[in-house]
């Protein structure tokens, strides 16, 4: 779920060295897989960041915290995380719970994730519209402390829903193409959570 | 009526629907049939949920983590971990114990963390001839040890949805931390006397004492900022003459990670001491993890800083989608009083509190190994949280019951996903490493029995500070 921790070994050397130092290097950095959705949430979390800091400085230098940054900082974090669902949609990277299909027959398996893929795409579609008509009931209602209507962070949020909608039906249509999904192969589970944040290159196993 | 809503819940989340949509699809399920609350409320309520001021400590925290984890800062740890244990008999078992002790659990996702670290830990174990059992078991053991070490995510989730304080949290887990660290560091002395194995570096006095001064100042630092505070001194500007003298001090003798184990130290103790609530450490633990980073290391180039930020913004979805939807979910529960007959059934099994923690021992190492641990915080504390309140047990305690056994769960054979990672990392059968794992549960299962029901051991430091 999460490969920051990628690491690999500086070379084919050993991890530690004959003069007992550690030796491993962050793995290449490959940006091409986000999409439009991620850079969308990389801008609003980099402006997080920079309001926070603003707060943190104002706070502790200057000794008077400006009011507005907090309820920005709370809508931002609103913001991302609906915005970054969609993402993790893409990836497949939600927590969820797959021993059920250790344990069922191959045809069943097909026929729960299937119904998965399904239910999935109509729970985002759900929130979509329910979004929408609460941004209709909201109309101009404004922020506390700023004079901006609620209504942006809410976009967000319908944006996200949206997209989420959108990255599920994809998930779907490329699940029954390849004739199953990550729920009925826990090993490609693991094998994704494993090589996106490892050092186990295939020469090093293979070289003892 | 009232099971439509759990059993919609567990019939999604058993065929594997993500945790949050099978929370928020049940409850949208149970608002369509009982039509007793305008559906939009799902939607305003998980918004709602994520709208917080506490909740933004979750990005930075996992922001801070994620920085620790980059290579420049990981090396570091372990070359500090070389010199102060590496020489001992079985000195790589060692280092994995202690790496883990520093790392802690701030990436927010304890299985990425098994497989990033293990994988480093055992290649450099494999490396030097131990094997593939040994390395396995005890880099599942010591992944017990970051959350229960603080600073730790699961901690923060568990003091949001239990309203406890997470700075006593915190300061609960340093010495059961502690205590584990002794078990399983005397478990791999067992196995290096057993085997007679030697250390794998050369025993060069000079490093070890290096690594001790590092240690010593790292301890003495919070130390030093107190004695200060009670001689008089501001606290605020006795830390920031310590900071000062302590990067002049990095400067001139270039030591090895003092600055990278400090992140910890300032969070906790900047939350102890009441300067920074605990979003406000958060925010300092990245704003001291990216200076590291981009000017003392320098080791952190813009691309890579990218792609960290990336990885936060995902591992902070997918975490803060399950509390939107356990907002909607929850509100729920207590609504129609699911929260109340869990409790009174629990009370009428049972009134005695040890009963009550041994049961919800046995429930939570079940559930621990099939989901993240912030995720089954998440699901459930809220309902167990007011039989823990009526049987009179502290909430600080437990939730460190609940994060070590969370954390014993994902290694549990035979179906601990921790498991099934290591043995991919590892490339061993599912039986082996189940055999690997087996002995290390001695020293885990010891801690947690000690832990449970002795709660003194992680009560005492906390109520020294918050009474």
């Amino acid at each position: 779920m999460n490969d920051v921790a990628v690491k690999q070994p500086a070379s084919a050397e050993p991890v530690l060295d004959a003069e007992g130092h550690f030796h491993i290097a962050d793995a290449p950095i490959d940006l091409s897989p986000y999409l439009f959705e991620d850079w969308i949430a990389l801008g609003l979390f980099w402006l997080l960041g920079l309001n926070v800091f603003y707060q943190f400085f104002t706070r502790y230098v200057l000794n008077d915290s400006a009011a507005w940054t907090e309820e920005i900082a709370r809508y931002l974090l609103v913001a991302i995380v609906f915005v970054a669902i969609s993402s993790a949609t893409r990836r497949t990277r939600h927590i969820h719970v797959d021993f059920l299909y250790r344990l069922i027959p191959k045809p069943a398996g097909r026929a729960f994730s299937t119904a998965i893929d399904i239910l999935r795409i109509a729970f985002f579609a759900v929130a979509v519209w329910l979004t929408y008509e609460m941004m209709g009931r909201m109309g101009y209602y404004m922020m506390t402390v700023i004079d901006l209507p609620v209504n942006i962070v809410y976009g967000f949020c319908l944006f996200g829903f949206a997209a989420a909608t959108i990255r599920s039906v994809q998930v779907a249509i490329e699940n029954w193409r390849q004739g199953f999904s990550l729920l009925e192969r826990p090993e490609h589970a693991i094998e994704e959570i494993v090589t996106s944040s490892s050092v186990a290159s295939p020469g090093t196993e293979a070289a003892r | 009526m009232t099971g439509t809503l759990l059993a919609a819940f567990l019939a999604l989340m058993v065929t594997g629907i993500p945790v949050a949509i099978a929370m928020a699809g049940a409850s949208l399920i149970y608002i369509l049939v009982t039509q007793s609350t305008p559906p939009m409320a799902i939607v305003h309520r998980m918004i709602s949920g994520v709208d917080s001021f506490p909740l933004l400590a979750v990005p930075f925290f996992i922001f801070a983590g994620n920085l620790m984890n980059t290579a420049g800062i990981t090396n570091r740890i372990y070359n500090f971990a070389l010199g102060l244990v590496g020489w001992m008999k079985g000195g790589l078992g060692h280092v994995n114990i202690i790496g883990s002790v520093i790392f802690s659990g701030l990436s927010g996702t304890a299985i990425a963390d098994a497989a990033g670290l293990g994988t480093i830990e055992i290649k450099a174990m494999r490396d030097h001839g131990y094997s593939k059992e040994f390395a396995v078991g005890v880099t599942a053991a010591s992944a017990t040890l970051g959350p229960i070490i603080p600073p730790s995510l699961p901690f923060v989730i568990y003091g949001m949805v239990a309203n406890t304080s997470i700075g006593a949290l915190f300061l609960a887990g340093i010495i059961p931390g502690l205590v584990m660290t002794g078990l399983m560091m005397v478990t791999v002395a067992y196995y290096a006397h057993k085997n007679n194995w030697g250390g794998d570096i050369k025993l060069e006095w000079t490093r070890v004492g290096k690594a001790v001064l590092e240690l010593s100042i790292v301890v003495g630092f919070p130390l030093a900022v107190w004695a200060a505070a009670r001689l008089g001194a501001d606290a605020v500007v006795a830390t920031l003459v310590a900071i000062v003298l302590l990067f002049l001090a990095d400067w001139i003798f270039k030591f090895e990670a003092v600055l990278p184990i400090m992140t910890p130290v300032l969070l906790i103790g900047g939350m102890v001491s009441g300067i920074f609530t605990p979003t406000e450490a958060a925010v300092a633990a990245s704003i001291w993890a990216l200076f590291l980073g981009l000017v003392w290391y320098r080791t952190l180039n813009f691309r890579m800083f990218t792609k960290v930020s990336m990885e936060t913004i995902e591992t902070t979805a997918v975490v803060l989608f399950i509390v939107a939807a356990a907002s909607i979910f929850g509100w729920l529960l207590t609504a129609t009083r699911v929260t109340d007959m869990v409790t009174t059934w629990v009370l009428s099994f049972t009134d005695k509190p040890w009963v009550f923690l041994l049961l919800v021992n046995l429930l939570l190492l079940f559930v621990g190994c099939f989901l993240e641990p912030t995720a089954a915080i998440l699901i459930a504390v809220p309902v167990l949280m007011p039989a823990v309140t009526q049987l009179g047990i502290d909430p600080v305690h437990f939730g460190l019951v609940v994060v070590l056994n969370l954390m014993i769960g994902l290694l549990h054979p035979p179906m601990g996903i921790v498991l099934f990672v290591l043995a991919r990392v590892a490339n061993l059968s599912l039986e082996r490493t189940t055999m690997a794992i087996l002995p290390w549960l001695v020293p885990l299962l010891a801690s947690l029995v000690l832990l449970t029901y002795v709660p003194e051991i992680s009560l005492w430091l906390p109520r020294q500070f918050y009474k």
